[in-house]
């Protein structure tokens, strides 16, 4: 090898190492074959705060304790034996500690990645290499990523699961709507077909308890929606919650007793008054009640107690039935769960009873829990509510009508386009004495107004009908002299029952709104309020 | 083709478990979970036929670790193991879920260093049963398909060239993934290989 040819190669190597050490964004030191540190770059320099000058000549066990303790000082004598090494941040966190700055990332020490390797020159092994990888800000972002993944992953599961809930309730709904019309359907085909049987009136009494138990279906359904969609408002007035309970019970007592299920009743004395809508918390109260029964067995046993709390009152309605599997509680409350939505199940119900009841009672400021020792364990229902400040005012006295109602001279004009309601109402309605003009339409109804000069006592209309609604009829009544019936009484009775639909009936200028299912007593009821008899 | 006697096939497995044993206790230590690698079958082929051979197996993308050894034995050796194998790999040996190795950093990382420690094991076994020290390149993690990563591998180099296919369980936590490992060698390096293999077994019996 000529002069020029060793002093261009000892350039080449010195030029070599100055672009190694000026590598800014990461850590590289080598050692010679006996691990006595010979290069330290800038960037190990400014991250360990070790200087070159310190590092250089130091064995690299003496200056790095840790790398013996923590056994990676094997690492370094795989290197002079020839062997590569990788050591990944996630098996090693680290090769040399730095804990400057890294805490922020809650890590205590800078996460690096580091290869070690051995320096040859032809086949001789002269020392070892370390390049050392800051990795701190990569973990940070994959840890991110991964609990970004997994927010995701949970958040379809949790839109899987409501959707079959949704699938599961749809298929209950169905079934139990069709459950009762079946009933309703065919007692009706058996009252056509055979006129003289002789269970015409228990076919009487199936018909009406199934379509009772449809119109309890469409109200929690129709509550479940207010409730969703926000809309359920609340009359709320200082109550009784003893009264509450004993009308409740009053409504489930027979078919307990059906079941030889008796009611013990504990009330403690001087409760204070709620602020209830008394309505909405009997019917949850009513719920709760009428679950007990539904699942405890005949010969059981269900009691009741209504105690003082520090803040206002606790019902609680312990049953003896078949109580619930532990994994289910905390569903109970959830809507269109139910525990067993199998078609083969036992129990019939929508599973939005006790959701139902749950958000009354949570609008009424109060709360609702369910315990159950387990399958066949009973269950106990126990619901708080709050003390009321105002005291109790005078009971309020439901006026009471079909006895002493009468119609009698009274005219009524009956406007609906459902023409078995319509006659529903008018044969009713004539038997309390009324007479009563049917039509099917607000055009009829104005013809019969306008041209055939038939003024009535009182109008009573439908809202929903094809062509002319009521809305828009009241309003012609109203706005037209002509017919000399611009204050002509009238009553909405209509299917849109909700508190909206209240309201655009009376402003559109009916006095008073029924809504449907309703029966011809609580329309002549209606009627006899507004018209003097 | 080369065909390894029963003796030789043998000798060979006993071998690469001495190595593999070696590995694992290192996976186990580094890891704090019991690890074990097997070595259940040895295969030779000419190399152009690995990708053939290896398709049976492996029908996915691949991840492989490849390095370059050298020495008087010289070639290059790879672990390959199918994508969704080393992810469950890596979270079996982290105890954290993988992201796609695509996009996983830190996975890759980790399959690397398993890489590196179960191929100098095996390799190292190799150089001391061969009294030759056997350096390393440092290893390279590719998400390329099987046949691309052979093909680059014949292209490299001259002469008729052998590999040595094993196929490796790795077992840890109940659980176990499959791997493969090939060494690519010339005919020459592959016949004082396996002519020492044959001395050892007859020296041991």
């Amino acid at each position: 090898m000529s002069t020029t040819d060793s002093k261009s190669s000892e350039l080449l190597a010195t030029a070599c190492r100055r672009w190694f050490e000026d590598l800014s964004d990461r850590g590289i030191f080598t050692t010679d074959a006996s691990l006595v540190i010979r290069t330290w770059n800038p960037w190990l320099e400014a991250q360990t705060g070790v200087a070159a000058r310190t590092a250089l000549g130091q064995s690299l066990f003496e200056l790095w304790p840790t790398l013996r303790e923590r056994g990676l000082d094997h690492y370094y004598h795989d290197a002079l034996a020839g062997g590569v090494c990788v050591l990944s941040e996630r098996l090693h966190k680290f090769l040399i500690p730095i804990s400057r700055g890294a805490s922020v990332f809650g890590m205590p020490e800078m996460a690096q990645s580091a290869r070690i390797a051995p320096l040859s020159v032809d086949d001789t092994i002269v020392g070892t290499i370390t390049v050392i990888e800051d990795v701190t800000e990569r973990v940070i972002n994959e840890r991110e990523l991964r609990s970004q993944i997994a927010a995701s992953e949970r958040a379809r599961t949790i839109a899987e699961d409501a959707s079959k809930l949704k699938d599961e309730f749809l298929a209950t709904l169905s079934h139990e709507i069709r459950t009762p019309l079946n009933a309703v359907l065919g007692w009706v085909r058996i009252l056509r077909t055979q006129k003289e049987t002789k269970s015409r009136d228990h076919g009487l009494e199936v018909i009406e308890r199934n379509a009772t138990a449809q119109l309890k279906l469409v109200e929690d359904l129709l509550d479940m929606a207010r409730v969703i969609s926000g809309k359920l408002r609340l009359d709320v007035r200082p109550a009784a919650i003893e009264g509450l309970v004993m009308a409740a019970i009053d409504v489930i007592e027979p078919s307990a007793a059906a079941k030889k299920i008796p009611i013990k009743i504990q009330v403690e004395p001087d409760l204070p008054p709620i602020n209830a809508d008394v309505d909405r918390l009997q019917q949850a109260i009513w719920n709760v009640m009428s679950n007990a029964v539904k699942f405890t067995q005949a010969g059981g046993r269900i009691d009741v107690r209504i105690a003082k709390t520090d803040d206002g009152v606790e019902l609680t309605v312990a049953d003896t039935g078949e109580g619930i599997e532990r994994e289910f509680l905390p569903y109970v409350f959830d809507r269109f769960r139910q525990a067993d939505a199998s078609a083969s199940r036992r129990h019939g119900g929508l599973g939005l009873g006790l959701a139902l009841v749950r958000q009354i009672v949570e609008l009424h400021g109060g709360t609702v829990a369910l315990d159950s020792g387990g399958k066949n364990r009973g269950t106990t229902f126990s619901l708080c509510l709050p003390a009321s400040s105002v005291p109790l005012g005078p009971t309020r006295v439901m006026p009471s009508r079909a006895a002493t109602v009468t119609l009698k001279g009274v005219t009524v004009l009956l406007v609906d386009d459902a023409s078995d309601g319509r006659e529903m109402l008018a044969t009713g309605l004539r038997g309390f004495g009324a007479t009563v003009e049917a039509v099917a339409s607000a055009d009829e109804a104005l013809h019969t107004l306008e041209e055939r000069r038939f003024i009535p006592d009182v109008l009573v209309s439908d809202i929903g009908m094809p062509g002319t609604d009521g809305y828009e009829l009241i309003r012609q009544v109203r706005d037209c002299s002509e017919f000399g019936a611009r204050d002509l009484p009238a009553i909405a009775v209509t299917a849109y029952a909700n508190p909206e639909d209240r309201i655009r009936s009376l402003e559109a200028g009916y006095q008073l709104h029924l809504a449907k299912p309703v029966d011809a007593a609580a329309v002549a009821a209606a009627i006899a309020s507004l018209v003097t008899v | 083709m080369m065909k390894l006697t029963a003796v030789q096939e043998d000798a060979l497995i006993e071998l690469l478990n001495i190595g593999f044993g070696r590995a694992a206790a290192s996976l186990s230590q580094l890891t704090g979970h019991r690890v074990l690698l097997e070595v259940p079958h040895v295969t030779i082929h000419p190399v152009e036929q690995v990708s053939e051979s290896l398709e049976k197996f492996i029908t996915t993308d691949v991840a492989s670790v490849h390095q370059i050894f050298s020495g008087s034995v010289a070639g290059d050796a790879l672990l390959i193991l199918d994508q969704g194998g080393a992810s469950i790999l890596k979270e079996l040996l982290t105890n954290e879920p993988a992201l796609p190795l695509t996009i996983d950093a830190s996975a890759r990382e980790v399959i690397t260093e398993v890489g590196n420690i179960l191929l100098n094991a095996c390799l190292g076994t190799f150089g001391n049963l061969l009294n030759v020290q056997v350096t390393f390149s440092v290893p390279q993690l590719s998400l390329e398909n099987l046949g691309a990563i052979l093909e680059s591998l014949r292209v490299n180099r001259q002469g008729v060239q052998y590999a040595l296919v094993v196929h490796a369980g790795f077992k840890l936590r109940d659980a176990e993934v499959r791997g493969y490992l090939v060494i690519v060698l010339s005919v020459a390096s592959l016949d004082r290989l396996i002519r020492a293999v044959e001395e050892w077994e007859h020296h041991t019996r």
